[in-house]
């Protein structure tokens, strides 16, 4: 689904590159975690799969086009074929939820008894079902990045890119957001998300692509964060997150209470993925992802969310 | 779905930089007024000129007796002479001439005397003071030239005199006013065209947001841009419309209820030919926000 072949990216001349030689290959229905310190190339990453930057040497494939060779009226073309998510989320202030999501379709040109039945449905499967008047001001920030997960996700594209998803949640908070990102995978899409969060990367076991100075100093299937000290030397070593479930109760982390509201929409967005379960009994259908580790990834997840409840009650203790 | 989209952001846009559309409406209003007076006073002279044309004649004095001039060494043109240049007339400008009338002296004298009974200044002129001519009237008369080249110089012929110099002061004058004014146009346009890249790029800075979300979800070109073409152009278009109107008011009030009621002899412009010209007014005005807003989105907006 996305190739990179020998790809280097250098902004300014004689600049150290902020890609060099990256080779890298993720498949259809993958789920990818990018990880590395600020500066390591993440952010350039997603951007050439956008092809909002042109690497300055390589090739890169998306979705079986080679991006070098892409004429530019043909990238709108790309992109409707990509969702994105950011950290800020970059929501629309002045439009409603409902709004912030129909204007992904309206400028794209979707009929509009197209949106009047694709807005809600993507809008119930985040969770946001009848907080659809609401402005983006209104919401936690959880809820706005549902939000902004429905608008990257309502076009149904083949991939998912996600800059630093969780950077400005709450763990418990990110841990919805993860879920729903992995609920998407799911789908059959593929999912590419940058993130610091090495307690997610974890707790997902996913494959991990590390970035250092521009090249990949790591590719691993299932993989964890890895070590903070040498990924993010400035943070140091925190032992319970590089070897999750050995010394839990030494975790020294903020607690924070996540917004009920997020809670909430954590738990429609459940519930609306249980009654699309009833409704399709088992059926393999097109949008089920190849992966087999489906069904497992949810249970990781439910595995993780008791693992924090049991944190949790361990601090409370 | 589209278009009530696009349209909708066009309102939007156009409220949220109101002072800045109002100023490119009275722009392109003064301007277009500018072209639109130019290419009126051009119309005028050409109306002068095909309906007085019509009226004027050259005339080929023939040499009196005791002219300096020096085809007219040999004294006063003889009969040869005369049947001469009528054969010349007749042969060599057959195709410019429409009619040939010979003046004599005689006929001279007798339109002379009726226009000044009492003798002109006081002086008693004579037949003998008189001069024959030739008054040719041509089929177009802008080939004067032609026939003074062929007749200039000829033995007989003291001067060839083009009747349309009369009117040349006031069509100098009127085609003078008429590039002024297309001049003061041509400033005001490229202020038009400045102002309209200007608001155009206001625009797109305040929604910035919105297009980069555009941008990323897969917006076409097109779409991301026209909101703002279409902006500048019916900001435009509003002020090629009140320079038509205005230009309207102008010849209605000043030229068909005053100047035509004080001078009546002369054809003059009329609202017919403000319609005529309102095309033109627009057509620039349209062009004139096409080619600002090319200019700007592409530097502002390309994806």
């Amino acid at each position: 689904m996305i190739r990179f072949e020998n790809v280097s990216k250098v902004y300014a001349r004689g600049a150290r590159p902020a890609l060099d030689d990256v080779s890298v290959d993720v498949s259809r229905g993958e789920f990818v975690f990018l990880v590395g310190a600020s500066g390591s190339g993440k952010s350039t990453f997603l951007r050439l799969v956008l092809r909002e930057e042109r690497p300055t040497g390589g090739t890169v494939y998306v979705a079986g086009r080679d991006l070098s060779r892409l004429s530019s009226w043909k990238v709108p073309s790309l992109r409707r074929s990509i969702g994105v998510v950011f950290q800020d989320f970059r929501l629309l202030p002045g439009k409603t939820v409902y709004e912030n999501v129909a204007f992904a379709l309206q400028v794209i040109g979707k009929p509009r008894h197209t949106i009047r039945t694709t807005v809600p449905e993507v809008l119930e499967m985040v969770g946001l079902d009848g907080k659809e008047k609401r402005l983006p001001h209104e919401l936690s920030g959880g809820e706005q990045q549902r939000v902004a997960i429905a608008r990257a996700f309502v076009n149904r594209p083949q991939i998912l890119l996600a800059d630093e998803p969780t950077g400005n949640l709450d763990p418990t908070t990110s841990l919805g957001i993860m879920r729903l990102l992995d609920r998407i995978n799911r789908t059959g899409t593929t999912v590419v998300m940058a993130t610091h969060d090495d307690e997610i990367v974890n707790e997902m076991r996913k494959r991990v692509v590390e970035l250092s100075t521009g090249s990949v100093v790591r590719d691993e299937r299932d993989a964890v964060y890895g070590e903070r000290e040498s990924i993010l030397p400035q943070v140091g070593q925190t032992p319970v997150l590089d070897a999750p479930g050995r010394g839990a109760r030494a975790v020294q982390r903020v607690q924070v209470s996540p917004e009920p509201a997020d809670l909430e929409a954590e738990r429609a967005a459940e519930a609306a993925a249980a009654r699309a379960a009833a409704q399709e009994p088992a059926a393999p259908s097109a949008t089920a992802a190849p992966d087999s580790s489906g069904a497992s990834a949810d249970e990781v997840v439910q595995q993780v969310l008791r693992e924090h409840e049991r944190v949790r009650a361990g601090r409370e203790a | 779905m589209r278009l009530q989209f696009v349209l909708t952001e066009v309102l939007q846009g156009l409220r949220r930089n109101l002072s800045m559309v109002v100023s490119v409406v009275l722009v392109t209003f003064v301007s277009l007024t500018f072209v639109g007076a130019a290419a009126l006073l051009q119309t005028q002279v050409t109306k002068l000129k095909g309906d007085w044309y019509d009226l004027v004649e050259v005339s080929v004095f023939l040499c009196p007796d005791g002219s300096t001039a020096p085809t007219c060494a040999d004294g006063e043109a003889t009969e040869e002479q005369i049947e001469a240049l009528e054969k010349v007339i007749d042969s060599e400008l057959s195709q410019i001439v429409a009619t040939t009338y010979f003046e004599s002296k005689a006929e001279a004298f007798e339109a002379f005397s009726e226009l000044y009974p009492d003798g002109y200044q006081g002086t008693q002129l004579t037949e003998d003071d008189m001069q024959a001519s030739f008054r040719l009237k041509l089929v177009d008369p802008e080939q004067y030239q032609v026939v003074d080249d062929v007749l200039e110089g000829r033995a007989g012929v003291e001067v060839v005199e083009d009747q349309r110099e009369v009117f040349e002061p006031l069509f100098l004058a009127l085609g003078r006013a008429s590039l002024l004014a297309a001049g003061l146009a041509g400033v005001m346009l490229l202020a038009a065209v400045l102002l309209i890249t200007t608001t155009i790029r206001l625009s797109a800075v305040s929604r910035r947001r919105e297009t980069g979300i555009m941008r990323l979800v897969g917006a076409s070109n097109l779409f991301v841009q026209l909101p703002f073409m279409l902006e500048g152009a019916i900001a435009a278009l509003v002020g090629a419309l009140l320079a038509v109107g205005g230009l309207w008011l102008g010849v209605q009030y000043l030229v068909t209820d005053w100047l035509q009621d004080s001078v009546d002899w002369v054809a003059y412009v009329d609202v017919g030919d403000v319609l005529l010209i309102a095309p033109l007014l627009v057509g620039i005005a349209v062009l004139l926000a096409v080619v600002s807003s090319v200019v700007t989105l592409n530097r502002y907006t390309r994806v």
